[in-house]
């Protein structure tokens, strides 16, 4: 069972359960316990299951283990420790490993001096074991394994696979995972929790886990993925202790100026950079998050510009080198560095000493997140976390309005286990099959333990038993095809040849193998640069996208090259940052909806009364209700001002339960198009807008275009929609199960082509590795589309594909709740409503412009926003005479 | 589609049948395919074999042909006959016997060893090229011979390229039809067959610039005056010419 603990331990209660020596250690070094030690020396030395949310900085780590050394040096007093390891520490991050073992090191050297009074206590040792450990240390680790080992994932999963390594593992009595946030939500995690029950059932025992993790929700489910289930298939026991919110909030959003729209690009340019200075120049430390990494660059870029800044400012970002990336955080934890920007690489993990300020240049798309980055700032677990974030358009401001007010309520965004990940199955059968001869029944047990398969259908279990035993495939090529063989009868399986075990090792992970493309003018031949490949699988031939600041047409491309053009005059078709975007969460875009209503109701009162109109004041009891969330001056009336004008142009402002649909024609390119207001959040605007196009598409006979975004989609047609063709579409989209027209849809776009190879390479169909011959990322894509058509051909519920959707459905889309939402539309809890715009209403601006430039130099962008507001204003004005 | 009175392009199928010699023409069938990837550590299912038999069983059953000619690469890999190839190879031979069809087959640069094979099996095997009738056949890597016993040739046939030409539909969808090219080598009639490997998803000749391309007849013959015909969903149809099908995508 899953229990919450809200108040801790006394400090004496807590140091009482200690050995003598590590409390003396404690006491020396720390005035007081910290909020999570306050729960975790006492239910750590009683074994419990533990799981702690703690924001950086709180002393969590060592919250998880000083009960642990304290145990150790226990039995090292009765002489009792040996050279086998107690206590496994696992870590998403190589890096954060590293710091560990520096961190305790020094500890265990200090309580050793303490304790070697008693002659017969001895060092409690510690090592790290990552892909980078030398072989000579590895050597040494097998023959003189540590009693505290640290490492990642993919290595536990080597060590439980590895014939002699496992020996040492058989009195492993604690598992401590840390950044828990970085695996409970991700395959990876999922790839943890099988080798923890594997280990597990390995050594006939289970062992006190303990959870550490920043902030997450819900905490429960988090703990579920900890402990896993019992044989009845219910939770094992586990505390939670949520001590995230240890540190008070200060959180503002600012409009950088009065008037969002016509105030010239140079204007808000400087302002916004006036504040950043402002809030660098009265702190000793700034931390500053772009949402991408482009945005870092030339953030920092100008800040040195204007303001003269130097070595004070530095960027942090994932495409930087480790060792500069080191760098910047010694510096920071030095107090040597006024001021880091960061994309993402800061959010999380490395303590990077205080912060007094933290940034943040436009939404960061979840309440968790801005939480999560805020909570940067902040000297000790005790103090306050200061954050601004300075919007960039009026969008925005809602949105970062709604989400700072949840951040200070305490509403987070969920996150989701991947339940049943049939890929990552396939490589622990294999696994499991290395070590011995399995009872299909007993392997189904030790794999339904682990949450993430704890609702494992047995059907699908034996598929992909079936499929790794080469059964796809004639008999004669089984040698080849086969990992394991599977004896039906008996009821039994195990591991095929020797090769096998090489196979596993050099495969096994859920990380693919990204890569980056490079692109190539096509006439020239001449390299240009590099793109993800994410971002290709969003193009098609014409499409126009920025590069190193220069616009290119995307021509064709083989395999990994991409050749382009140069391009001129053009606005870019795919905003470069579109594939580092960061998707808009549902729960946010929900309490975005739910205010969105509550000033739809708000506004009628004084619409009835004649007396709603832009000139006006912003009425006092909408002035209350603005100013109760937490924003500076500019930023209310600039939101009353947005609403009005969506209310007066529009006739209806969307909401939570009202969609939208606009049809209207873009004004410049005079493209046909029926916007959907449909605020829920990117994944499901995602999967509804496929939906709908597919009805459309079939009402009318023709293929129509699709561009999602955050607060709704736009589908382009050839001919201007009637309402009719779009209520007849929804009618027939609320009847039909979406998910087999999805199928269809998705079988020949190049996400699904690319999520399949992932998916192969994870199930062990393609080897990356084999042979000593690595195969290129770029051999691994060759003809996927037809691969995908030979697989089907043998079963359409062949294990690596049904993965694939799977993979698409519930991590990329949101199938299960773009479902719901199709019931709600049905039942007609969530309504909808069309109307005709001569220009898009005020509500749509921003998602007509998404694609015309990039966030930070959004100059183009604005002049059409501008445009689009004039002629608002004008109608509304002239509709009133 | 009939090319002419002579020749026809079976529908649906990236197959071609000519009247006088009773015979359907196929190209690049690459035998041993899933075997090769198999040995660089990607097991993919074997589906090739089958696919391929099937459809050169509807192309025999509609024309009651009596020969098959393969117009090269016949196999998959370059420099020996491995032993999956071998069973392919094999059960092919099996096929055509128990079908009462004579393979004919022209070397490509894959089929270094198949001759190997010819005398214990009775295979008839031409080098490079060969004209049968009043057709030239070769495979593509190299430029025909055009000498006395080519001459008056009413048509040629090439392989090699693996054409395909590239679709993109509004929704980003990328839908590949492999296609036949028609045009002319100098005044003659030139007709490229597509791959009937299954894996073989083909070059799109519409979208890769023409220095991508594999075959040498492509820098002596603009390849955007040929026309490319469609093959897929159960029919062949001419979509025009490469260069109107490379503003296709614009």
């Amino acid at each position: 069972m899953i229990t919450y603990m809200g108040k801790g331990f006394s400090d004496k209660e807590s140091l009482g359960v200690l050995n003598k020596d590590v409390k003396e250690w404690f006491t020396k070094n720390f005035k007081e316990l910290t909020i999570p030690q306050s729960f975790t020396f006492k239910l750590v030395s009683e074994h419990k299951n533990i799981l702690v949310a703690a924001p950086t900085g709180s002393g969590k780590t060592m919250s998880g283990f000083v009960a642990i050394l304290s145990d150790l040096f226990n039995k090292a007093s009765r002489g009792e420790l040996k050279e086998e390891v107690y206590c496994i520490y696992i870590s998403p991050l190589r890096a954060l490993n590293n710091d560990i073992y520096k961190n305790l090191n020094k500890p265990l050297e200090e309580i050793y001096q303490l304790s070697s009074k008693n002659e017969k206590s001895s060092h409690v040792t510690i090592a790290v074991r990552t892909g980078d450990t030398p072989q000579k240390d590895r050597q040494r680790q097998l023959t003189h394994p540590p009693n505290i080992l640290v490492t990642t994932p993919e290595s536990l999963a080597i060590l439980i696979t590895s014939e002699k390594f496992s020996e040492n593992l058989k009195k492993v009595e604690y598992v401590v995972i840390d950044e828990i946030h970085e695996l409970a939500n991700n395959k990876r995690g999922v790839h943890l929790a099988l080798s923890l029950e594997r280990l597990r059932s390995m050594i006939g025992h289970d062992f006190t886990r303990v959870g550490l993790g920043a902030t997450l929700y819900p905490l429960e489910e988090a703990a579920k993925y900890l402990v896993g289930c019992d044989e009845k298939g219910s939770p094992k026991d586990c505390i939670v202790v949520d001590a995230s919110w240890s540190k008070k909030l200060e959180v503002q959003a600012i409009s950088p100026v009065k008037d969002m729209i016509y105030t010239p690009d140079e204007e808000i340019e400087e302002k916004t950079y006036d504040i950043i200075n402002g809030i660098i120049k009265k702190s000793k430390s700034t931390l500053i998050f772009t949402n991408t990494r482009s945005g870092t660059e030339r953030v920092v870029f100008n800040l040195k510009k204007k303001f003269g800044y130097n070595e004070e400012i530095a960027a942090h970002h994932g495409s930087l080198s480790r060792e500069s990336r080191l760098e910047v955080e010694e510096l920071l934890k030095s107090g040597s560095l006024k001021c880091a920007v960061s994309s993402t690489s800061l959010e999380l993990g490395m303590d990077i000493g205080s912060i007094d300020n933290v940034i943040q240049l436009g939404s960061p798309k979840s309440v968790t997140r801005a939480v999560q980055r805020i909570g940067r700032a902040g000297h000790k677990y005790k103090s306050v976390a200061k954050g601004e974030i300075i919007v960039l358009n009026r969008d925005d401001l809602v949105e970062c309005s709604i989400m700072l007010d949840a951040a200070l309520k305490r509403h987070l965004d969920s996150f989701r286990v991947p339940m049943n990940a049939l890929d990552i199955l396939a490589q622990h059968i294999v696994g499991m099959s290395i070590m011995k001869k399995w009872d299909v029944k007993d392997a189904y047990g030790v794999i339904k333990s682990a949450y993430p398969y704890s609702s494992l259908k047995y059907e699908d279990f034996i598929d992909t038993v079936r499929y790794l035993a080469g059964e796809y495939v004639g008999l004669e090529s089984r040698r080849v095809y086969g990992k394991i063989w599977y004896d039906e009868k008996e009821h039994t399986f195990g591991r095929r040849g020797k090769m096998i075990r090489p196979i596993y090792m050099l495969n096994l992970g859920a990380i693919p193998d990204e890569v980056s493309v490079n692109v190539f003018d096509s006439k020239t031949k001449r390299w240009i640069g590099n793109i993800e490949e994410e971002f290709l699988t969003r193009m098609k031939q014409g499409d126009i996208f920025t590069l190193g600041g220069r616009l290119y047409r995307f021509e064709y491309a083989k395999g990994m090259r991409c050749y382009v053009t140069p391009a001129t005059s053009s606005a870019p078709t795919i905003p470069p940052w579109f594939s580092e975007q960061l998707p808009l969460s549902y729960e946010l875009a929900i309490e975005i909806g739910k205010f969105r209503a509550s000033m739809s109701v708000a506004m009628a009162k004084h619409l009835k009364k004649g007396t709603l109109n832009l000139k006006s004041k912003v009425p006092k009891d909408m002035e209350s209700m603005l100013s109760a969330l937490p924003m500076d001056g500019n930023a209310a009336k600039a939101i009353y001002g947005y609403f009005v004008e969506q209310q007066l142009f529009a006739g209806a402002v969307p909401n939570d339960r009202l969609i939208l649909i606009e049809i209207t024609a873009d004004p410049k390119s005079g493209q046909n198009l029926a916007i959907f207001h449909s605020l829920y959040g990117r994944r499901i605007n995602d999967t509804l807008s496929r939906v709908i196009a597919i009805h459309i598409g079939r009402k009318l006979g023709t293929d129509v275009g699709i561009m999602i975004n955050d607060n709704g989609f736009l589908i382009n047609t050839e001919s201007r929609l009637k309402p009719s063709d779009i209520e007849d579409a929804i009618s027939a989209m609320v009847l039909h199960d979406p998910e087999p027209l999805l199928r269809a849809n998705i079988r020949k776009t190049e996400i699904m082509k690319r999520r399949f190879r992932h998916v192969a390479a994870r199930s062990f169909m393609i080897l990356r590795n084999y042979k000593g011959y690595k195969l290129p990322v770029g051999r691994q894509q060759v003809n996927a589309t037809l691969l995908i058509k030979a697989v089907e051909s043998i079963d359409k519920n062949f294990p690596v594909l049904k993965e694939t959707y799977r993979e698409i459905f519930e991590e990329v889309m949101d199938l299960p709740r773009t479902k719901a939402l199709l019931q709600s539309i049905k039942s007609g809890e969530t309504k909808y409503k069309v109307i005709k715009t001569q220009i898009p209403s005020p509500f749509a601006h921003s998602m007509i412009t998404f694609g015309h430039a990039d966030v930070v130099l959004m100059k183009e962008r604005h002049e059409y926003l501008k445009y689009l507001h004039k002629m608002v204003i004008k109608r509304i004005n002239t509709t009133k005479r | 589609m009939m090319l002419s009175e002579d020749i026809e392009l079976l529908d649906g199928l990236p197959v071609a049948f000519i009247k006088s010699l009773n015979a359907i023409v196929v190209a690049d069938m690459h035998l041993g395919y899933e075997g090769m990837m198999a040995k660089k550590g990607v097991l993919i299912p074997k589906v090739n074999f089958k696919k391929m038999t099937e459809t050169m069983t509807a192309a025999i059953e509609k024309t009651h042909a009596k020969k098959l000619i393969v117009n090269g690469d016949i196999k998959n890999e370059f420099s020996k006959v491995d032993e999956e190839e071998f069973n392919e190879l094999y059960d092919f031979i099996m096929f055509v016997r128990n079908a009462g069809i004579e393979p004919i087959l022209i070397k490509g640069n894959h089929d270094n060893f198949v001759e190997r094979y010819r005398e214990p099996f009775k295979l008839l095997v031409y080098r490079q090229q060969a004209v049968i009738g009043k057709y030239l056949f070769f495979h593509g890597e190299e430029l025909p011979l055009m000498d006395k016993s080519t001459k008056g040739v009413k048509a040629m046939f090439m392989g090699h390229e693996h054409p395909a030409i590239g679709v993109i539909d509004a929704i980003g969808k990328h839908e590949r039809l492999r296609c036949f090219l028609y045009g002319k080598y100098g005044r003659i009639p030139l007709i490229v067959i597509p791959a009937l490997n299954f894996f073989a998803g083909g070059t799109e000749v519409n979208m890769v610039p023409k220095s991508e391309l594999l075959a040498p007849m492509f820098k002596k013959n603009d390849i955007d005056k040929m026309h490319a015909i469609a093959v897929g969903y159960g029919s062949t149809i001419d979509f025009g010419t490469v260069k109107e099908l490379r503003k296709l995508n614009l």
